[in-house]
Parts: C-alpha cells; structure tokens; sequence
C-alpha cells in the first residue's frame, strides 16, 4: 500500500506561514490532483511531500511511515519538474538511467530499465539525442522516463505540461493518464490548469491561500462545489456568479437582483431568508437562451458572440454582473445575435452565502 | 501560344534575364544596405567608437614597427629606412643560449601555472558553492579575492619578507622545527614554486568570479531533481556542477593556452636576481634586458614576434580540439 497522509502539515517562511494545516488522505494507486491559483500553496505541498521542503508542522506519512525526517531518497518518491530538469550534458538514455546510477545498480539492470521505460514512452529512437535536440514533448517524456524508471511508490508531478504548446499538452495529458492506468502507482500532480484537473484527476484537490477548499472527485467538485471559489475556479468558462437578494415568490424562494427576478431551489437556507444576500451561481452550460421574455426567464445584454464551432459562447451582463453562456450552435446559429435573456433549471442552480462564499446547506446533489 | 511566341515581352530568357535585373535594381546595394544600418544604428556604433579607437592605436599601429625584426634597425634611419636582414634575428636568437633558456623556462613555468593554478579557481568556485553559512562565505571569497587587488609591487614585498632568512615567517616556522634558514629567492630550484605559487594566492580567488557565476546560471532544478534522486552532494558536484560549467572551463582554457607564454613580467622582475636567471629569466625579461637595457630592439622584436606566433599557434590549436570533442570554442 503506497497511500500519502498529510495531517495538519503546516509550511513556514519565518513568522509567514504559507500552508495552514492542510489534511489529506492519498490512496494507494490514486491520481490525485492539488489546483488551485499562484500562491495558493500546492507546489509548496508537492515538494514538501518530496522532501525538497521542509515541514514546518504536522505528519507527512508515506506507505505507514512517518517521512517528516526521512531524506528525499530514501521516501521513494520520484518527481517530474515543470522545466523537466533534465541534464543537457547527458543523452537521453544517461538521463533516463541518472537516478539508477546514482542507486549503483548494475549496467545490465540499468540498460534494461532504460530500453524498457524508452519503448513504454517512444524514446526509443532517441535514446542517444541529447535534450537540445529533442521536442518539448520528447523531453517531457524523458523527465516522464526519469520518474518512472525508478519504479517509486509515489509519482509526483509539479506542473509538468504548462511549458508546452495546447495542443502538445492535450496530448501529453493522455499519455499521462494511460501511463498511469498502466503503472497504477500513487500519483499526485499540481497544476493551476483546471482541464488538467478535470481530465487526469481521480480526486481533486482544491487550494487557496495555503488551505484546501474542498477535495472529491472531478464531477462532484464541478456539480456540487462547496463554495463561490471552487465553483469559480473549475469549469470553462466557470460558472457565473450573480449578487441577489432572497425575496418571496408565489411557489417558493426566489432570487432579486436588478429589478429581475428567479425562481431558486426550494432550501432550508432560504426559508424565511428574504432579506438575505446571496450569490446565484449558474454554470454557462446550463442557462438556456431564448430570444424573447418567456416566464421565468432572465433578461440579459448581449455583448459578444464567440463561435467556437459546434459551440458558441454568448458574453453578456445582467445588471452589473458579467454572464456567459455556453450554447450548442447546430439550429441556433441564426438566433445567436438576438438573444436577450435565458431560463434555468432552478435545480442546477448553486446558491452561496454572499458573506462567506459557502454553498448554502440543503442542496439537491446534482448527480 | 507559349512564352516564347510572346513578343510582347521577348523570349523567356530574356524574360527571365530582366526579371533578374529589375530585381537587382530594387534590392538596395549593400554599400547602401551597411549605410541604412548606420544611421539606423548610429548610437551603439558611437559606443562601439572607443573601444576600436583603442584597438587601432595600441594593438594595430605598433603593428607596423614589428618589421624591425625583419630589419637592421638603427634609431637613426627609422623603421621604413632600415636595411632587411631577412630571418637572420631568428636564427641568431635560436644560437643565443640565453633566449633557448628563457624559452624553456617560459613553457616551464607557464606549464606549471596551467596545471596547478588553472584547476584552483575551479575548485575554489566548487568549495564556495557548497558552504552554505553565507557569512563564511562573503568574508572567505573577499579574503581571497584581495590579493588581486594589491599591486604587484607590494606582492612581491610581500613574498620577499616572507621568505626572508632572517625575519620572514617561512624560515621563523622552520626554526621551530630545528630546521636551518634557506635564501629561498636566491636559489634557482625555489623560484619556480614561489612564482606560481605567488601567482595563484593572487589570482585563484579573482579567477574564481567567472565559475561562481557559471554556476549561479545552473537551474536549482537539476540539483532537486538529483535530491530525489539520492544524490549526494559530492556526486552532484561531480556530475551536474561541473559538467554544467565545463564550457566555461574549456573557454577559459583556451584564453589561458592563448596566454600561455606570457608570463607575468612584472613579477618576475621584481623576484628574479642573476642567482635565479637559470629557472627564472623568461622570454619577456629577456626582451626586457636585450631590447630596452640593450639597446637591441630588433632582436627583442623576433623575440616578441616568436612568441606571439607561438601563442597563436597554441590558441588556435586548442580552440580546434575543443570544438571537435565538445562542441565548445571561442569562434
């Protein structure tokens, strides 16, 4: 069992701290993403879980033991590095064999892992290349090599796609992840790019300010996000945020904002909470354009009408507050310009505490 | 119809041949290409003024005197009216016992110099790179880059009191352990160890700035990864700083192989005496003493001139080498 606890792992600078007691539960072969914004603490977490950092408080546990003193390499860990790390005095195959050779293992072993890790990762016509002369991708794939021809307990990954172009970075993100399907080792990758959450993550891991906001799989983290911030942050374009009031409607609570007004899920919260502040929060997907008032719906001002191909994006505000909507284009393409407002499921419909940003209790879980 | 039927513009290859010059006539000549770039680019060429004034006047116009070493010069002719005399300097400088031991002394000790000063600064950057308490390490790396900064004059006070029989440190030391005082400046077998050893205590350190900063430009990166890894410290030195500074070493090389003949003259004159001329006297003291104190300039000028084809010899054949085996030279 290979699994990773982090119990109220705190990280210092001085009298700044900079990670606040986080808690986590890794499990043995999970893919584990830490997301969050610049700053917000998660490759400080991912080094101090390599030993590159010390740790200030708290317990780090790898494998049943307790690593907070055990060097780098003896916590069997292996780590990639955003700018791959690889040494340019070295070919590929002295790259990929660098840490073996430092273990002393024997030329033989070293030459088969090599070979081996060099045809899993499609090096191996370049194993004599230098990295100069390699592709973005190839020489992320030799650092991919390095790490895994170690075969460690755990994989760390510290933002491994982010010097690569789009395209190359979709493609690495699957390579990735088949490679994880196929080593099946704990992995736990960093990364502020919330598609690369979504699409590699087994469970999620939000941060902000050195503190988790919420932890759960990709879906649950998109659909049932605990806060304002988590449900800003994952989603593209993320779900837009409207500032309301809670008034009374005929069939239950509904929200005011601009002289408008929408029905909202029926909540305890909102019960007797007229008055209240609150924040809708409406995923671009799920607001349905109409192109002329309708009950029910919301009128915006359309500003922009971004065509992306099979889909469109509508920028509009709705008083003060900035509003996209993600629509299909196939049989809407002529009505794109002329929409003026949108209706929404008041099921989809997220409502945060205008004070503190948390997702209101009572909730229907969206499945 | 095809193009050659059309007389409205000619054959094709007269076509072709006008194409080519109408062509010509739009691109700019490269007199007037090279005078859009200076007016373009007039101030950094303004910057650049100095610097070629300086190297006109101080490397190239002497240029023109080294004929004298082709010459019977006479201070009374000037240089373009003294007679030719051909190679005859160089054969009577390879008859002259004195310059053939000035030469094998200026390999001798520039030999030396190469293989036990050249890797000090290194080693020196490798050691300031470890310490890790960086108080120690500003007060060390100021207390070994000083000496360079002291005049020559001084450094060679310096060495003379310390080696001194009656007073100097090295022979008080020694009379502690029942041992006798030696003259060390007087005796031709100590020359060459004090010399280079003088020039490296006062240029180790100095030297060392180019490697330290060869080595801030390592990504921390390469190190983490080797922490990971289970490197050692020692093994990290060995097979990421220094292979990562080794361009920086090769060029410094081949700049120091280019030197290599030029031996620091003003040191030697201020230690050498006629007791040590055996191990001590170089090609440059011996210009010196035949050109300026002997009044023979064109012999000192084939001896300087022998030594500039020497040293560009040697620059040339290093910069070769290296750029074969490791992709590294100076052009």
């Amino acid at each position: 069992m290979s699994g990773v606890r982090l119990d109220k792992i705190v990280k210092s600078y001085g009298a700044v701290q900079v990670v606040h007691g986080i808690d986590l539960e890794i499990k043995d072969k999970e893919f584990v993403v830490l997301v969050g914004p610049s700053g917000c603490g998660k490759s400080t977490t991912l080094r101090m879980i390599a030993g590159l950092e010390e740790i200030s408080d708290g317990s780090l546990t790898i494998d049943d033991r307790v690593v907070n003193r055990v060097a780098p390499k003896d916590r069997d860990v292996a780590m990639v590095f955003q700018n791959y790390a690889l040494y340019p005095h070295l070919n590929v195959a002295d790259n990929i064999a660098f840490g073996l050779r430092i273990r002393k293992e024997s030329k033989d072993a070293i030459k088969a892992s090599v070979d081996e890790v060099g045809a899993i990762l499609g090096l191996t016509p370049y194993l004599e290349r230098r990295p100069s002369d390699l592709s973005g991708g190839q020489r992320q794939r030799v650092a991919m090599g390095r790490a895994i021809v170690r075969r460690p307990k755990v994989f760390l990954f510290d933002e491994p796609l982010s010097n690569l172009d789009a395209k190359l970075r979709t493609q690495m993100r699957a390579e990735i992840k088949r490679l994880h399907k196929r080593l099946e080792a704990t992995s736990i990758y960093v990364t502020h790019d919330q598609v690369e959450a979504m699409t590699l993550a087994d469970k999620i891991v939000v941060m902000q300010d050195g503190r988790i906001e919420q932890i759960g799989t990709p879906m649950e983290l998109f659909l049932n996000p605990a806060n304002a911030f988590v449900a800003g942050f994952l989603g593209a374009p993320p779900m837009n945020m409207i500032n309301a009031v809670v008034a009374k409607g005929e069939n239950g609570p509904i929200a005011s904002f601009d002289g408008q007004t929408l029905p909202l899920p029926a909540l305890p919260d909102l019960q007797n909470a007229e008055g209240r502040p609150i924040i809708v929060g409406i995923r671009p997907e799920y607001a349905n354009i109409v192109t002329a008032p309708q009950p029910g719906s919301v009128n915006c001002t359309l500003n922009l009408v971004e065509t992306l191909g099979s889909e469109a994006l509508l920028h509009a505000t709705v008083g003060d507050d900035q509003f996209v909507i993600r629509t299909e284009t196939l049989g809407k393409i002529d009505q794109l310009d002329h929409v003026n407002g949108f209706t929404v499921d008041p099921t989809l419909i997220r409502i945060f505490d205008a004070k503190t940003g948390k997702a209101l209790g009572g909730q229907t879980r969206v499945a | 119809m095809t193009m050659t039927d059309n007389k409205i513009g000619g054959s094709t290859e007269e076509l072709v041949v006008e194409a080519g010059e109408a062509q010509r006539n739009r691109r700019p000549s490269r007199m007037n290409r090279v005078g859009d770039h200076l007016r373009r680019e007039w101030q950094l060429y303004l910057l650049l003024l100095p610097t070629i004034l300086w190297l006109l006047i101080f490397l190239y116009k002497p240029m023109y005197g080294l004929q004298i070493a082709f010459k019977d010069y006479s201070v009374f002719r000037g240089v373009a009216g003294s007679p030719w005399v051909g190679l005859e300097h160089f054969y009577t400088l390879f008859e002259n016992d004195q310059f053939i031991r000035a030469l094998r002394n200026t390999i001798y000790i520039s030999l030396l110099g190469l293989v036990f000063g050249f890797p000090m600064p290194i080693i020196l950057a490798l050691m300031f790179n470890e310490v890790v308490n960086q108080l120690f390490k500003k007060t060390a790396q100021t207390i070994v880059y000083l000496p360079h900064f002291i005049s020559s004059v001084i450094i060679a006070g310096i060495v003379i009191t310390a080696f001194s029989p009656s007073a100097g440190i090295v022979n008080t030391v020694m009379g502690w352990f029942g041992l006798n005082p030696i003259y060390f400046l007087t005796k031709a077998e100590w020359f060459r160890p004090i010399f280079v050893g003088t020039g490296i205590w006062q240029e180790a350190g100095f030297q060392s700035i180019v490697y330290l900063a060869a080595i801030a430009g390592i990504s921390p990166t390469l190190y983490e990864s080797a922490v990971v890894d289970g490197a050692t410290r020692f093994q990290m030195m060995w097979k990421i700083t220094l292979p990562m500074i080794l361009p920086t070493i090769i060029i410094m090389l081949i700049i120091r192989i280019g030197n290599m003949l030029e031996v620091s003259f003003e040191m030697i004159i201020l230690l050498y005496q006629p007791a040590t001329y055996e191990t001590a006297d170089v090609v440059n003291t011996f210009i010196y003493r035949q050109g300026i104190q002997g009044g023979q300039y064109d012999l000192a000028a084939a001896a300087g001139l022998f030594n500039a084809f020497v040293a560009f010899v040697l620059v040339m054949t290093a910069n070769t080498i290296s750029k074969r085996y490791s992709r590294t030279s100076l052009w």
